[in-house]
């Protein structure tokens, strides 16, 4: 087991190294300038000449590589609170080990604070978008495979065509239009200052966000409860006399959690790499908006940045999901 | 209800959902009875809420030089000198000044007593603190050359002084700036936010941490800037000018979808608009209860589209000259109506110089001459001749100029020149754009840096921006009358003589035709009638510094739709009851 642990971990960490450099090469070899994009397309070559040593851009990629995995993770002093010595100032310190993701270049900011300051929203829409697409999947997809061949199957069969095929800027524009703006329910956008403005200013996105999946996981469990319903086991139970809804809920939706995890799994982490069209609307604060401004701004340390938490919290979910696994399967556990 | 009726009930609910978004109804303004106070003395008070669809990434003067940092640092950093509405400059901090016979010295007599955001006197050592700051090697000011004709620039950016030479101190209130050889744009490049002075918390040299508490002597200061969300800034009570400002404060909200700011500046929860999708600028015009409001902003920017000079068939002027007629830039006008003026000449409207005259002209038969002229003649009755190859137009995917390309693409086949529009990444389009013997013909085109005739010349059409990789130059194009009357405009002091040497070189540039000028962008701006004395500034966007505000219109327009659910009042009141309500029951226990 531990052995096997390892071997997961190990080749956990090799995916992640290989995402990073890949990332690294794809992001210097793609045509345009960094310094440029900085400085405006109307800089005089001067300036940006400049602008491109300060960033140390005019060293040898192999350098610049180099350098870039030398500084992600090293030791350091711990922080106190006071400002760091210059050659830590890019840090985000962990007691005396030191993650350095480098400085933003466009917003001049050390990209593992910039992450940090954008995680948690991005985990907070993650969330909203989660549950909405959970809570309405698994309560449409019960009541229309129970109700299978009926008017309200067919309904949400429909619904669940149209969630599916609306694109999220529609589905977006859809929402702010009635909510926010004719019903006046809702805000229109932002992110709000206290617990309860982030709650309120959340549930127009993660609708946003969650339509999609809801529609998506209203087919796959009324497929997969359709599928299980059919087996012995339900056929028994109900022969027993256990009533159809308790075994729908302590019998089916159990098998069905199975697949369901699956994708829940893979969803959140992606999830949580970025919802880059609902942020944009919304004007969220998350990784999504982060980090297309990002590869569009050539903002090279952003972009790693952001692909190292997007690509760890999928791995994560992943290992998540096979760890859950276990216990809602107890045949995988002896496996 | 049947199964079959449902599809049939959810399309309906489809289209009648498309019908409420593609209403073209746009409500009312609000607050029209405040229509009456247009002429009335402002009143003090309020706080003016803006938006823009941009993010802004510093508001550092040192390092700010987009168009929207650059509205929120005209408020923020007052200057030495500024841009009045006509462009030509005025003082500012600076009460007068003088400039020596050779035009090498300028010196300012600045204002006593004018103070900065945390009360410190402004004084001349803060210019030149503020100043070598700006320009110091190690600060990423995109701007810097701008002021490379000051005496010991070179040095002093080249790290081999620690102070700027040509900036002298010659006391408290007398700043001197001394320079390499005449500028005539110096006055203009001091109107700008990088050569204003900062607090001295901002220290001399660079430091990022200063762009959040963002200090300098204009009439507000900064409140708060949370990076992708707002930028809110309230009124400095020491400004120098005690009758300015009216409001209490402005806020921007960042980062905001047009459509959004459509929504909310109708909800009454913005105050002032000019980020329209076409259709929405389409909508407002055309709405009676809006005629008459609202108003443009001429443009500060020309577009066209450049022609490589070193390579065939552009290295042929008449080839050039061909393509420059065949353009109709009225059908480009066609694109965006109201939004897009055609072009013909390289200064736009809002700045000094600018010529009304028809400068490069639609002439389908001097095209067709042309093009024989050059050695390709072609015949449109069959089709036969003009340029054998097809060339590669580089573009910017998903922009207007994209479009744009398409509608030339089919005017430049009418005389024989077929076109193949590649439509490219931003980053990717300026890579393959400006570098030596790469693109063919391209998007082009130049917004105003600051209000001069001198900045749509040198940095993009001279030698010297000629460059093999990341060339400005991006036509190529070298032409000694026109680089010699360049310099001699540079140098020239007396305003009307350089003005006439501008347009000796707008007029070699028409007839070169190292780019085929096309067209004009302008904004169009809307704001409730309760927003008074916005007047649209040529040289400066979105100039709000005298605007003021009828808060009792305001008031009564917004009572009269509701405050907004879950504003932020509204929670913090409810916050309130509910802490109230805790404490009384924890007083019963």
């Amino acid at each position: 087991m531990l052995g096997r642990a390892l071997r997961r971990a190990v080749w956990t960490l090799f995916v992640l190294f290989a995402v990073v450099s890949l990332t690294f090469l794809v992001n210097h070899v793609l045509p345009g300038d960094p310094a440029r994009v900085i400085a405006g397309p109307q800089a005089r070559p001067a300036d940006v000449a400049r602008i491109r040593s300060q960033l140390g851009l005019d060293r040898p990629l192999v350098v610049q590589y180099a350098w870039f995995l030398k500084r992600l993770v090293h030791t350091g002093p711990a922080d106190t609170g006071a400002k760091p010595p210059p050659e830590h100032a890019s840090c985000s310190a962990f007691g005396p080990v030191h993650v350095d993701l480098g400085m933003s270049y466009q917003q001049r900011k050390p990209v593992a604070r910039l992450v940090g300051e954008k995680l948690p929203a991005t985990l907070m829409l993650a969330t909203g978008a989660m549950l909405v697409q959970l809570s309405v999947g698994l309560v449409a997809g019960a009541i229309a495979a129970r109700r299978r061949g009926t008017w309200l199957d067919n309904g949400m069969v429909t619904v669940t065509l149209i969630g599916i095929s609306a694109p999220t800027f529609l589905s977006a524009l859809l929402f702010q239009y009635v909510l926010a703006y004719r019903l006046r329910v809702l805000p229109f956008d932002g992110f709000g200052r206290t617990a309860l403005e982030h709650a309120v200013h959340v549930i127009l996105p993660s609708i946003t966000l969650g339509v999609f999946g809801a529609a998506y996981y209203t087919r796959l469990v009324r497929d997969e409860v359709a599928t299980q319903s059919s087996l012995a086991y339900v056929r028994t139970a109900l022969a027993k006399g256990a009533r159809p809804w308790t075994v729908l809920v302590k019998h089916v939706l159990r098998n069905v959690a199975l697949p369901l995890v699956t994708v829940v799994g893979l969803d959140f982490g992606t999830l949580v790499g970025g919802a880059i069209v609902t942020e944009k609307i919304f004007r969220w604060p998350g990784l999504g908006s982060l980090s297309v401004d990002a590869v569009i701004t050539r903002d090279g340390p952003v972009v790693m940045g952001t692909v190292i938490v997007a690509s760890t919290a999928i791995v994560l979910a992943n290992v998540l999901v096979d760890l859950s696994y276990a216990a809602l399967d107890p045949r995988t556990r002896e496996q | 209800m049947t199964a079959r009726r449902l599809p049939r009930l959810a399309a309906l609910g489809l289209l009648a959902t498309a019908a409420i978004g593609c209403s073209d109804d746009v409500r009312p303004p609000l607050g029209r009875e405040s229509d009456a106070l247009a002429n009335a003395t402002p009143k003090r008070g309020g706080v003016l809420r803006m938006a823009t669809y941009t993010d802004i990434r510093s508001l550092d003067a040192a390092v700010a030089f987009d168009e929207v940092s650059n509205a929120i640092e005209q408020l923020l950093y007052a200057k030495l000198v500024e841009f009045a509405p006509s462009g030509r400059v005025e003082p500012d901090l600076a009460e007068s000044w003088t400039v020596s016979e050779d035009g090498l010295r300028y010196v300012f007599r600045l204002r006593p007593g004018v103070r900065f955001h945390d009360g410190d006197e402004v004084l001349a050592s803060d210019f030149k603190r503020s100043i070598e700051r700006s320009l110091s090697p190690d600060t990423p000011c995109p701007a810097s050359s701008f002021y490379e004709r000051i005496k010991g620039y070179a040095d002093y950016t080249g790290k081999k002084t620690k102070e700027l030479e040509g900036v002298v101190v010659l006391g408290d209130h007398l700043l001197a700036i001394d320079l390499s050889e005449p500028d005539a744009t110096l006055l203009a490049v001091l109107a700008l936010p990088v050569a204003a002075p900062v607090c001295r918390s901002a220290g001399r040299t660079f430091e990022r941490e200063f762009s959040l508490k963002a200090c300098g002597a204009g009439p507000y200061k900064l409140k708060s800037w949370e990076p992708g969300r707002s930028v809110t800034v309230e009124r400095f009570a020491g400004y120098y000018r005690p009758e300015l400002p009216y409001l209490d404060g402005i806020e921007w909200s960042l980062s905001v979808p047009n459509f959004t700011q459509r929504f909310k500046f109708e909800a009454g929860e913005q105050d002032f608009i000019r980020d329209f999708s076409h259709a929405d600028f389409m909508r407002y015009r055309a709405s009676p209860a809006w005629k008459g409001r609202g108003d443009f902003e001429p443009s500060k920017a020309v577009h066209s589209f450049f022609m490589n000079t070193e390579l065939p068939p552009f290295d042929r002027v008449e080839i050039r000259r061909a393509v420059a007629a065949a353009v109709d830039r009225e059908q480009i006008a066609k694109i965006r109506p109201g939004l897009v003026r055609p072009a013909s000449r390289l200064i736009p409207p809002a700045v000094p110089g600018h010529d009304p005259s028809p400068g490069q002209r639609f002439d389908y038969a001097a095209a067709l001459d042309h093009m024989r002229k050059g050695g390709y003649p072609y015949d449109p009755a069959t089709g036969k001749g003009g340029y054998p190859e097809e060339i590669d137009y580089v573009t910017v995917g998903g922009s207007f100029e994209q479009e744009a390309a398409e509608v030339y693409q089919q005017q430049l086949a009418r005389i024989g020149i077929r076109i193949r529009v590649k439509a490219l990444a931003w980053s990717a389009y300026l890579a393959a754009s400006a570098r030596r013997g790469s693109a063919k013909l391209g998007t082009d085109g130049w917004a105003m840096d600051f209000p001069d005739p001198s900045d749509f010349f040198e940095p993009i059409l001279s030698t010297k921006a000629i460059a093999d990789e990341d060339s400005q130059n991006r036509a190529f194009w070298s032409n000694n009358e026109f680089d010699g009357l360049l310099d001699e405009a540079r140098r020239e002091l007396v305003w009307e003589r350089r003005m006439e040497l501008y347009r000796r070189a707008e007029a070699i540039v028409v007839d070169q035709a190292p780019w085929c000028i096309s067209y004009n962008k302008q904004w169009f701006e809307l704001w409730h009638p309760y927003v008074h004395g916005y007047v649209i500034h040529p040289a400066l966007s979105e100039h709000v510094g005298a605007v003021w505000i009828d808060g009792e219109a305001k008031r009564r327009a917004a009572s009269a739709r509701g405050a907004p659910p879950f504003s932020r009042a509204k929670t913090e009141a409810m916050l309130a009851r509910f802490a109230a309500a805790s404490d009384g029951r924890a007083g019963r226990r």
